[in-house]
């Protein structure tokens, strides 16, 4: 690391393994609920339990954007934060709100709409905790010696997603109108503005891990990220065609549902002839691996099969049903989780100043993960087919359906075993690292991260 | 090749002219939504309704407009499916009417809850949804029993409550098994001690003990008792 205050990264990024170790436990919890065995229903009913899972995924994603963002942009501005001080109240403050929230669920304590369950009296928290962030990360970038396009990138996306976060918080008395709203929040996070997060990552890390020129490398990124909103926005249509609204958007969403998998597909290209390109090779091979592989999953998980079923034609059987769930998966994994874990294998050597890269057990977690998440993503591709030819087609009843369907989940179970093993090597290693120290500063210069930073 | 200034307005131009067609397919939509017949009948009671729905997080379970999880039933359709005596009845105590299957919180609702909640499920039912949920082509129509021809006419508890699991003549739900014979293999008496208790006479199985006055158990046994 550059800077002292870039170890305010390494606190986020251990918040973030706590919370996705959780996220993992309640996935596990449904799972099983799923085979038939709820035995804790009493306690965590099943929407409980997907309140948890889902609102952990969205919180530790962020919070590990969140700490990409407390050690990119020092890096890229060339200072120190603007005050330490709000960083680690906002962390704080961020965790508080994410405990009251989960405790919260526990008690019918809610707002229950989709991904947007966090009850809105903490949603004025959250504002209140992402507008910190947002000045911190801010005031240094506005004061910094130069001005990269990677570090613009994140930070207009990180300030469209807190932008993005208040069409949630209106209140609609249809149900229409409100799912239109809701939309705007998940949709255009996950496939707008945390696309450009995952951009500016992306290109960070690329411009570190291939030594190939920053001026290269920025280019393709506007290209990807004008890719992603010519698509993205228009594309918010595929959630709208049965939810009450004009004819019409089947025909825009379809269309620009079908533009989707392009902004993915250049993300992949890019990634693979940057490091295809790169004069040079970078020791920490495993954030490579990441890196490239991020890029890679993203398309087959959110491009890929976000495609297979988003021609209304098909979604008409596919929508509600575990389609969704299958590509939800993949697609998170491949372009936010993998991502963050890039940044995260990349950071910590440097923050902690020990070389503990291309390490056995951080090769098993790359593999072990990945192949168990494409395990999951096949076990609930196979019971959403299978739901979607009894339910939809041939007409059967749901609960009939659901007990035909019930032995994916063992495989689906199985999976993710193999899948989290890969996670605990990860943290096993993050543990290893052990916490930053001052010690560190001018690691760089051991990988020679110093030395390309000034040939760009 | 493009340069980097030509990559950035691309960037630039791109976003806000696809954020300006959106924000007018918005005005467009809403003005479309709020000139409908819904908007017309969303009630105080509907509007209740969907604060119960979202108070108790039923998305976290069930979809609604093919929204939510995918543990529970699509209720989009469910007043026209189980209709508002059966939902009445479901809500009341819901791991009673279907015992040892998936368990669904038991939320201690009022009566005027409950009704507030099947205004909500009516109101999306009647939503014009373009075609979803889609009706199953596949579904087979065999005709078993000519129903018109029974002697004695459905009572209206059968049509509230039985057909949602149970079919007869081919229309009805198929969690239960056809009632299209049920009068060849049990006589009257037995019809009625089974309605009274089913989980007495077969312990674990997955019928129901419903909520039926004697009047009601008589004139189901003495239709179903005539289904040969």
């Amino acid at each position: 690391m550059k800077y002292k205050s870039q170890k305010i990264a390494y606190w986020f990024f251990a918040t973030c393994m706590l919370l996705l170790s959780l996220q993992i436990v309640y996935g596990f919890v449904m799972g099983f609920a799923r085979m038939g065995f709820d035995v804790l229903h009493d306690w965590v009913p099943f929407n409980a339990a997907r309140a948890t899972h889902t609102n952990l995924l969205v919180v530790w994603l962020l919070t590990g954007f969140m700490g990409a963002a407390h050690y990119i942009i020092p890096d890229e501005s060339d200072r120190e934060i603007y005050s330490v001080k709000l960083a680690y109240i906002q962390l704080i403050s961020l965790i508080i709100v994410g405990v009251v929230s989960i405790i919260g669920f526990h008690l019918n304590f809610w707002e229950g709409r989709k991904f947007l369950e966090i009850p809105r009296p903490l949603d004025y928290l959250v504002v209140v905790n992402v507008l910190l962030f947002l000045f911190n990360i801010g005031m240094t970038v506005w004061k910094a010696k130069r001005y990269t396009t990677t570090s613009l990138v994140l930070y207009f996306g990180l300030f469209s997603a807190a932008l993005l976060y208040l069409p949630g918080m209106i209140q609609f008395n249809s149900q229409t109108v409100d799912s239109y709203f809701r939309w705007w929040v998940v949709h255009l996070w996950v496939e707008g503005v945390w696309e450009l997060i995952m951009g500016g990552i992306l290109s960070f890390l690329l411009i570190k891990l291939t030594g190939v020129d920053r001026e290269v490398i920025e280019k393709w990124l506007y290209v990807i990220v004008g890719l992603t909103f010519l698509s993205g926005i228009l594309g918010t249509g595929h959630h709208y065609y049965y939810i009450g609204v004009p004819e019409y958007w089947k025909w825009v969403g379809g269309f620009f549902s079908m533009l989707e998998p392009l902004a993915f597909l250049a993300m992949a290209m890019f990634a693979i002839s940057m490091y295809r390109k790169s004069g040079r090779n970078h020791p920490n091979t495993i954030a490579l691996f990441w890196t490239i592989g991020s890029a890679v999953m993203s398309f087959v998980g959110a491009g890929f099969l976000g495609f297979a079923h988003t021609l209304p034609q098909v979604n008409l059987y596919t929508h509600g049903t575990l389609i969704t769930a299958m590509h939800g998966h993949l697609a998170f994994w491949g372009a936010y989780a993998m991502i963050v874990f890039a940044i995260l294998t990349y950071a910590m050597p440097l923050l902690t100043g020990r070389k503990l890269w291309n390490n056995p057990t951080g090769l098993f977690a790359f593999w072990a993960s990945n192949i168990g998440m494409l395990g999951m993503t096949g076990a609930f591709a196979v019971a959403g087919i299978a739901q979607v030819y009894l339910e939809r087609k041939l007409g059967l009843d749901f609960l009939t359906v659901q007990k035909e369907i019930q032995v994916h989940f063992l495989g689906l179970i199985l999976a993710a075993i193999v899948f989290t093993s890969g996670i605990i090597a990860f943290i096993i290693n993050f543990a290893r690292f052990g916490v930053p120290t001052d010690e560190a500063l001018g690691a760089e210069q051991a990988s020679g991260d110093i030395s390309l930073a000034r040939r760009s | 090749m493009l340069t980097k200034f030509q990559a950035k307005l691309f960037f630039l131009v791109g976003t806000f002219l696809f954020s300006a067609v959106f924000l007018l397919l918005t005005y467009d939509s809403l003005k479309y939504v709020y000139s409908s017949p819904s908007s017309k009948t969303l009630s105080e009671e509907v509007i209740r309704g969907k604060e119960l729905w979202e108070k108790n997080n039923c998305m976290g379970c069930h979809t609604i407009l093919g929204e939510g999880a995918y543990y529970a039933p699509e209720l989009t359709k469910v007043y026209e499916r189980r209709g508002p005596e059966w939902i009445r009845v479901f809500l009341k105590d819901p791991q009673a009417m279907y015992p040892g299957e998936r368990k669904m919180v038991k939320y201690d609702f009022s009566e005027s809850q409950i009704s507030d909640i099947i205004a909500f499920l009516k109101w999306n039912g009647e939503l014009d949804l373009k075609g979803f949920p889609p009706k199953p082509e596949l579904k087979s129509s065999t005709q078993l029993v000519d129903s018109a021809s029974a002697a004695i006419v459905p009572p209206e508890k059968f049509k509230q409550i039985c057909t949602a699991c149970h079919s007869v003549g081919g229309a009805g739900g198929n969690v239960g098994p056809a009632l299209d014979s049920v009068g060849k293999k049990y006589d009257l008496a037995y019809l009625q001690n089974w309605l009274r208790d089913p989980q007495k006479i077969k312990p674990g199985t997955a019928m129901p003990k419903l909520p039926l006055s004697d009047s009601e158990i008589k004139d189901l046994s003495s239709y179903l008792s005539q289904l040969k």
